[in-house]
């Protein structure tokens, strides 16, 4: 038998390795859900399109097992197992967990020879310029804008509407408990989507500027003025508008109840979209709008990049991938995926005429075209997040308090220093 | 009184060919194996190309196991001295750095906790499930086959899939149980199986046990089809109820199957990880945190390789001081 | 007394205990008929409408649950063979032949029986890493085969011990080497243990998690419960597919077993009492 499986990999090897010497072979690990029939219609199209302008060679999607939060990416990139590009989520926390361990590229020059900078908004230019000292070690692919999802249809039928304040936004809160309808859904054990809904709490009580000056130190996370957004959470967990059961749920848990209409609102981003589209969820009935609040110009999105693509040191085609990434960010593949009922995302640059696909998508952009705030998941250092995220499971479990969890996370970011 | 060996169930014989229970837990067979050994002598002499024969006939066991686990458990202690910041970056030696940043890390003592609950949950309900079930089976002639085969059925269910049967089963708003509970009019019983600090790691460990306790009731059903029968048909001589029978002959009887099944169990429960990671990956709020599961996640997720090695030490220890425990338990037992 | 008038009573005192503990099954298997409206209405009561054999075909196609079960094939007869190419002569070199260093052989083995395989995790990682073997089923046989190793070697060694000496000698005298004895003379006798060994090895493998989740990464070379967990994540919210998925996982060895339930039990038993 091990003779059979030593002999067969070697065969195996020797093919691949013959057949590498006529075609060259791009292997890119993503996009998520490439198994799902409409995503793969969208990226097949673009796989086509490359291998056109491209004779001889040959783009390979790998499913991704995962992500950078859940070592998924790492070990993919460790394993040798092949991946020249890869699409995934990131955000500043995630890259620093790969950078640290020398698994990326940096692509800094990349962004002047090839004018990537150019291709993506300044703002998000000028932050990943200040990232990591200057380095880049990321193209930004697709951003996020989290904020609240509802039900019109409910909604219209109970006079309901997302207000403005955080004292109406209780009330509210209150009148669909009493219908017997879960206020807001989350499902904590899937760690980003604990995150959502926090980060919208956190921002909604202090605001984008306080929570920036958090994530860069500049005030601690048990300062009150940062504190608030947890007790806020540890109050709707005390009053019942989030149920203690929700502990238990994952994203996917927690989506099903909204999906299912026994929740009325639910926190995420425009990739929401595509979980709705599997439950079988009407998208013309999906209202959105960010999360109130009672300070001035606070009630807006969160967010950050959402997915980038990433170059492994081990790539074997260095130079084919970036050949990929230019053509993603080509005017001609923006538009097509921009305009597929597949597309998920607030794209990298303002992309002018176009219709976004699904109307609740519009209303997104529409939210985010002011600028987003700050979904924190993203920006924590890697190794404050395993504690950010099992504090919010810890509050919507009941376990700790508003305070006392802030004080954990910010006795981590002491540690990352 | 008739001796029932059920038709189709032979799992008296390996009970008769052996002198006593001895288990996967190495001390225990190991040590009874020496003993046979050494009495009854039976190595056919020696020479020097019996040696070389040996060595040759132990080769490809050798080459495996030194290649992938001895080497390894070597080079975890190694680890241990030494802080690495991920599989690409070099090590350095920190001396007992590991060591004492994990005796102040307070999930390590969380995980420990219920690493030791974990243990005690698994033998009190799989252990015990399968006693009882296997003293209830073991009375059966003509269904016999059929209780047992479906008594056995979830043990063949992989753990990771039964964590993914069961997440759904736990689930608060949708899931078998509490729905189930909400129709039957229990209502009032439906919990946050997977969310409640204080049920969740009990939870996850249903699910273990539901997997695990067939294997054991086996193993019971063979010790009590090893009891002498001619103690019952003493007993009944002597005037012994059906309980006095259960007390004196029966329960004496399964001595040595019960050292070995709870053994088996409890390493079987040191080993958890499979559920625990499907259903609640140490949540929420490390409160289902396991000692395997910190390791995988320091390891795989943190990289903080120093750290995860003490622990896997800790591990180590755990595995064998069960071991060795058990192995005197049983000695005294076979005194 | 007579054991037969308890068979009934007995029988129907364990019925609600049967249902209980077969209940996961029976409410997997008829979620997973169910469209997904109808797992929505969260009523474990009601019987589907219409039996959506659908769902199966789909979760199989999208699931790719051929090349798992493949995979898991493969891994399983891997390291069934190699664990007896391996355990076999050393254990009867353990039993039946005098050697220097037999003892503390033993007790490097005894080492392998206690420590789990989590504990070694990140060398062993890195073994693989260093041959190559990462990503590949050939590193996953290799390393449940030696994990299994020192169990395979008691079960094969406490079972040589018994057979007696006048058998070896016997063959001695018409000139048979060792490696003759043991295929020719013990191996034959001992299908029971034989039997023991690749039963509890194959259901080790076929139920292994840890190993497949650290080792192989790409979703062509992974096994069953690593596949379904990756694919119940993935269509989470496709529930349809998430049951009628689990139920095509443990299918298969749920219908063997059912098949061959008496040499499972031997085999299993004689294993772990031997062992």
């Amino acid at each position: 038998m091990l003779k059979f499986l030593a002999r067969s990999t070697a065969l195996v090897a020797m093919i691949a390795a013959s057949s590498l010497a006529h075609a060259e072979t791009l292997k890119m690990w993503g996009p998520e859900q490439i198994t799902e029939p409409l995503v793969a219609q969208l990226w097949n199209g673009i796989k086509a399109d490359f291998e056109k302008a491209n004779p001889g060679v040959t783009v390979e999607f790998m499913p991704p097992t995962g992500t950078i939060s859940n070592g998924a990416v790492q070990a993919v990139i460790q394993s040798d197992a092949g991946p020249d590009v890869i699409l995934t989520n990131s955000g500043i926390g995630r890259i620093s967990v790969v950078r640290n361990a020398k698994q990326v590229m940096p692509l800094t020059e990349q962004y002047e020879k090839r004018g990537w900078k150019d291709e993506i908004y300044p703002w998000l230019y000028t932050e990943l310029k200040g990232q990591f000292g200057g380095e880049i070690y990321e193209v930004p692919d697709g951003l996020d804008a989290l904020g609240i999802w509802y039900h019109k249809d409910i909604f219209e039928k109970a006079g309901w509407k997302i207000p403005a304040t955080w004292t109406e936004f209780e009330a509210l809160t209150k009148s669909i408990q009493e219908t017997g309808l879960q206020p807001i859904a989350i499902g904590p054990r899937t760690t980003g989507s604990a995150g959502h809904l926090f980060g919208n709490l956190l921002q909604s009580a202090s605001g984008k500027e306080v929570i920036g000056k958090a994530l860069r130190r500049e005030i601690a996370w048990d300062d009150p003025s940062v504190a608030a957004g947890a007790i806020r959470l540890q109050n709707l967990v005390e009053a019942g508008t989030i149920k203690k059961e929700m502990a238990g749920l994952d994203l996917d848990g927690a989506s099903r109840l909204w999906f299912n209409k026994r929740a009325a609102m639910f926190v995420a981003g425009p990739w929401f979209t595509a979980n709705a589209r599997k439950a079988g969820y009407d998208l013309a009935n999906a209202g959105y709008a960010p999360m109130p609040s009672d300070i001035k110009g606070a009630a807006i999105p969160t967010g950050g990049v959402g997915w980038s693509w990433l170059v492994p040191v081990n790539s074997r085609q260095p130079e084919l991938a970036m050949k990929w990434i230019d053509f993603m960010l080509s005017d001609a593949v923006m538009k097509k995926r921009a305009q597929d009922p597949a597309s998920t995302m607030i794209y990298p640059r303002e992309i002018p005429g176009v219709e976004p696909p699904t109307p609740v998508l519009k209303d997104i952009f529409a939210a985010a075209a002011g600028g987003v705030g700050y979904n924190p998941s993203v920006y924590l250092p890697g190794i404050v997040l395993d504690t950010y995220f099992q504090v919010i499971q810890g509050l919507i479990s009941g376990q700790v308090g508003g305070e006392d969890g802030m004080k954990q996370i910010q006795a981590k970011m002491a540690e990352a220093k | 009184m008739v001796i029932h060996q059920t038709p189709g169930s032979k799992v008296v014989a390996p009970l008769r060919d052996a002198p006593a229970v001895a288990g996967h837990t190495g001390g225990i067979s190991a040590r009874m194996s020496e003993r046979r050994t050494t009495g009854a002598a039976s190595t056919a002499g020696s020479s020097a190309g019996d040696a070389r024969t040996a060595l040759w006939l132990m080769a490809p066991a050798l080459a495996l196991y030194a290649t992938f686990t001895l080497l390894p458990i070597a080079a975890t202690f190694w680890l241990s001295f030494n802080s690495s910041a991920g599989f690409n970056t070099s090590a350095s030696f920190v001396g007992f750095d590991n060591y004492a940043k994990a005796a102040q890390d307070p999930i390590v003592w969380k995980s420990l906790v219920h690493t030791f609950l974990w243990l005690a949950y698994h033998v009190v309900m799989a252990g015990g499930l399968g006693l009882l079930l296997a003293l209830a089976v073991s009375r059966l002639r003509i269904t016999q086959v059929f209780f047992r085969t479906a008594f056995f059925l979830p043990h063949l269910v992989s753990l990771a899939v039964v964590g993914v049967i069961w997440a759904n089963i736990y689930d608060p708003f949708f899931g078998l149980l509490n729905t189930a509970l909400t129709r039957i009019g229990l209502g009032a019983f439906t919990q946050g199986w997977l969310s409640d600090p204080a049920l969740v790691l009990f939870s996850v460990n249903v699910a273990s046990s539901w997997q695990g306790f067939g294997l054991y009731m086996l193993l019971f059903i063979a010790g009590l089809q090893n009891i002498d029968r001619s103690l019952y048909d003493a007993a009944e001589v002597d005037g012994a109820n059906a309980f006095q029978k259960l007390i004196y002959v029966t329960l004496p009887g399964l001595r040595e199957v019960t050292t070995f099944v709870v053994s088996l169990a409890m390493i079987n429960g040191l080993k958890g990880f499979a559920t625990v990671f499907v259903m609640t990956n140490g949540g929420p709020f490390y409160q289902s945190e396991l000692i395997t599961t910190y390791i995988y996640r320091l390891a795989f997720q943190s990289q903080n390789h120093g750290l995860a090695a003490v622990l896997c030490i800790l591990l180590s220890l755990l595995a064998i001081t069960i071991t060795i425990l058990f192995n005197r338990w049983r000695a005294r037992l076979s005194q | 007394m007579s054991v037969r008038n308890r068979e009934w009573p007995v029988a129907l005192a364990l019925a609600p205990a049967l249902i209980l503990i077969l209940a996961p099954f029976v409410w997997l298997v008829v979620s997973s008929f169910k469209t997904e409206a109808e797992i929505g209405q969260a009523d474990p009561f009601t019987w589907p409408a219409d039996l959506m054999w659908r769902n199966y075909l789909d979760a199989w196609q999208i699931g790719g649950f051929g090349g798992l079960v493949g995979n898991s094939l493969i891994n399983l007869i891997g390291v069934v063979l190699l664990s007896l190419i391996t355990c076999a002569p050393a254990g009867y070199a353990l039993a039946k032949i005098r050697f220097p260093g037999r003892e503390w052989l033993f007790y490097a083995f005894i080492l392998g029986l206690t420590v789990p395989v989590q504990a070694i995790v990140i060398p062993l990682y890195q073994v693989l890493f260093g041959l190559n073997l990462i990503n590949t089923l050939t590193g996953i046989v290799l390393v449940q085969v030696s994990n299994g190793i020192p169990f395979g070697i008691f079960l094969m060694r406490s079972f040589f011990i018994g057979v007696p000496d006048d058998l070896i000698e016997a063959a001695k005298i018409d000139g048979a080497s060792h490696l003759q004895i043991l295929t020719k003379v013990f191996l034959p006798i001992s299908t029971p243990a034989v039997q023991a060994l690749v039963i509890i090895s194959a259901l080790s493998t076929w139920n292994d998690f840890f190993l497949p989740l650290i080792v192989l990464i790409s979703p062509e070379v992974q096994t069953l419960p690593l596949g379904l967990v990756r694919f119940a994540s993935t269509y989470a919210s496709d529930y349809r597919l998430v049951f009628s998925g689990t139920v095509i996982s443990f299918l298969p060895i749920i219908l063997l077993y059912i098949l061959m339930q008496r040499r499972f039990t031997e085999g299993l038993t004689q294993g772990a009492i031997k062992g």
